[in-house]
């Protein structure tokens, strides 16, 4: 019996760490997502512009893989559904590298 | 959020209610009473378990993440080749010898008469006349060798801590631990500049099983909305570009790495000129550090310090830095460079067989001791500059190149030390002890004086390859070439302070975006003695081999160094 539960538990936790991998973002073009989100989000999220400013330090990974899997732009869906799949995989891509959490240049600026 | 929650299920129960069958309603009404409490129960479980994450993120200051390395390396050197000599001013010593300063030679108990019967080769080659001016006197019989250390691993943690403290200012610090597997002395045998355990190196050379502070600053930005930014503290100034494509890192310091990998304390104020110019990422910066402290900690009210500090000064320039082109200019001196460093070393015995005869002979009783010891510069040997201009191209398909030029000017003062003066030998001169029983070698001023230009070049690409990425680096260093890379941890040497040939290629296997495993072999050929020092002449390697040219330290002709590492961030 109890060694179900440990399989049981060794599949749940596999299951898992595939999940959280399957989260990350993963498979975008970070460098053409950074040309993208420059063109198709600064022109709002800048300072004193119409949207909050926003930058890739704005959020963390997971905030990021939320916000392009669950929130979808919320706001303003339009947005979102303006971009191919593609375009959207990359701006998410390079988001998720440049987050708050991620490797960061480690420079004096 | 409770009260919203008790609403709606208040709210779920009366709607469905209304329409269920009079006869079961109090049965539903009792399960969804208890699914209730339930819920309400989960929910303070909940409720106290946020309000602990909500207090120790709000008092949790200090964000830590790091790396962890583990390396195999089989290192093979070539040719390893130890002909020690020193430059003697033989007139000098004849003329002292003849006017009886060192004693009577005919006397077996004179300093000169001890001199004699110590060296009988000299002895008879100087009263037969063939030692005039300045030539060598070897000080050993020459050694060469073939070394295979097969396997040799090392462990790096890096644990990086990040604060912000207030909207504009941050502070970042890293510690290190490097350790080769079953070393934590944390010092080395002194055979070479590399095993030299100092400040500048702490954090790339095996330095034990201790957290050294390898970098450590604020970062004060946008300063009163000025643009300008100011930071004090030891640099992020190790692992700078391009030298991060091949530790497949982002940028890891500020300065170019093909001129400086080392560690260093000092203050950087810089501006964004992209504001300004439009042009992504174009920085200016003015950095000042402090390389060696003359005085204090080193005896200093005993009066007889003769070294100076060593102040460094100098621009670094990311001319534009948007993720595709990276155009990078540096220029910085350094001002009364003297002829080593503060730090710790394993005294080597061989050295104390010609130096220290004395302590030699107490030493071959306890044959397999070293004695650690504290060393310090022996003075001021002069000025060196560094400049440097490197470009990076990487394409949206992550394919990149690079190309930096580095050069390097010494100006030597005529000083010189027990191992030579800035690029140049010593003269050494014969004097008495203070005791006036033995006679001992001093070193009184270098060869030649000269102003010595050295350059190296650094090219490289990587390109994306299946699980990974593959590489191809290629840098050479001329015979003056001097940068202050000495920190990079390269076990042979760091490779980019070669004087001669490196070539290396890797392949970086991603496992995860976290983890890689990375396989890579070196090749070095090095043509001039002395890599990754400014002290001492280099001497030509083939010959230092063919016995015609001298090195007090052990010379290495060719190396590889084939290595296996992972590595995971966290």
């Amino acid at each position: 019996m109890m060694n179900t539960y440990i399989k049981v538990g060794i599949a749940i936790a596999i299951a898992l760490s595939f999940g959280s991998q399957v989260m990350a973002a993963e498979g975008g073009n970070p460098k053409k997502g950074k040309h993208l989100y420059k063109k198709e989000c600064k022109a709002c999220h800048s300072a004193n512009s119409e949207g909050q400013e926003l930058t890739p330090m704005t959020k963390t990974m997971s905030q990021w893989d939320r916000f392009f899997t669950r929130d979808m732009h919320k706001a303003k869906p339009a947005v979102f559904e303006a971009l191919s799949e593609k375009d959207l995989k990359d701006i998410q891509q390079f988001l998720y590298d440049h987050a708050a959490d991620s490797d960061q240049p480690a420079t004096c600026g | 959020m409770r009260t919203l929650i008790s609403i709606l299920v208040a709210n779920a129960l009366f709607m469905s209610g209304a329409s269920l069958a009079a006869d079961t309603d109090a049965q539903k009404i009792a399960d969804l009473k208890q699914q209730l409490a339930s819920i309400t129960d989960d929910l303070d479980d909940l409720n106290s378990r946020v309000d602990k994450t909500e207090r120790h993120t709000a008092l949790d200051r200090v964000a830590i993440t790091g790396d962890f390395r583990t390396k195999a390396h089989s290192l093979h050197y070539q040719n390893v080749t130890w002909n020690p000599a020193m430059n003697v001013n033989f007139s000098d010593f004849g003329a002292k010898a003849m006017s009886g300063v060192f004693g009577d030679p005919n006397s077996a108990t004179s300093p000169l008469g001890q001199m004699m019967m110590a060296n009988p080769d000299l002895a008879s080659a100087f009263q037969s006349g063939m030692l005039q001016g300045v030539m060598p006197m070897l000080l050993g019989q020459k050694t060469q060798q073939d070394i295979d250390n097969d396997i040799f691993y090392t462990t790096r943690l890096r644990l990086n801590i990040d604060a912000k403290v207030w909207d504009n200012v941050s502070f970042a610090g890293r510690l290190t631990m490097f350790k080769s597997w079953g070393d934590s002395a944390g010092v080395k045998v002194f055979d070479s500049w590399n095993s030299f355990t100092m400040d500048g190196t702490s954090s790339g050379s095996t330095s034990g099983d201790e957290l050294k502070v390898e970098r450590a600053y604020f970062n004060w930005k946008d300063i009163n909305g000025s643009g300008t930014y100011l930071s004090i503290g030891r640099r992020p100034s190790t692992y700078g570009p391009p030298n991060h494509y091949r530790e497949n890192e982002l940028r890891g310091g500020t300065p170019s790495g093909h001129l400086v990998n080392f560690n260093f304390d000092g203050l950087t104020l810089g501006y964004d000129l992209s504001d300004i110019t439009g042009i992504e990422g174009q920085t200016v910066r003015f950095c000042y550090g402090q390389g060696f402290e003359s005085q204090y900690g080193n005896g200093e009210l005993f009066g007889d310090i003769i070294t100076k500090d060593t102040h460094l000064g100098g621009f670094n320039i990311d001319v534009i830095n948007d993720g595709n082109h990276f155009l990078q200019f540096t220029l910085f001196g350094a001002k009364d460079v003297n002829d080593g460093f503060t730090g710790t070393m394993a005294f080597p015995t061989q050295l104390a067989g010609i130096f220290a005869p004395t302590m030699y002979q107490d030493m071959q009783k306890f044959d397999n001791f070293n004695f650690v010891t504290r060393v310090q510069p022996s003075g001021v040997i002069g000025d060196l500059y560094l400049g440097g201009l490197g470009y990076a191209y990487e394409t949206d398909d992550d394919m990149k190149m690079f190309a930096s030029l580095g050069w390097t000017r010494a100006e030597p003062n005529g000083n010189a030390g027990l191992f030579g003066g800035m690029l140049s030998d010593a003269i050494f001169e014969a004097e008495l002890n203070s005791t006036g029983t033995e006679i001992i070698m001093v070193p009184k001023e270098t060869v030649d004086s000269d102003t010595k230009d050295g350059y190296g070049i650094y090219v490289g690409m990587q390109i994306p390859a299946p699980y990974g990425k593959f590489g191809l680096e290629y840098n050479y260093g001329s015979k003056y070439w001097s940068p202050f890379t000495q920190a990079q941890d390269d076990p042979i040497g760091s490779k980019l302070a070669t004087r001669g040939h490196v070539a290396e290629a890797y392949y970086i296997f991603d496992i995860n975006p976290k983890m890689f495993i990375k396989l890579a072999g070196l090749y070095y050929d090095y043509e001039y003695t002395g890599s990754g020092s400014p002290v001492g002449a280099p001497m030509k390697v083939d010959d230092v081999i063919a016995g015609n040219a001298f090195s007090m330290l052990p010379v290495v002709d060719t190396a590889y160094d084939v290595n296996a590492s992972l590595t995971i961030n966290f």
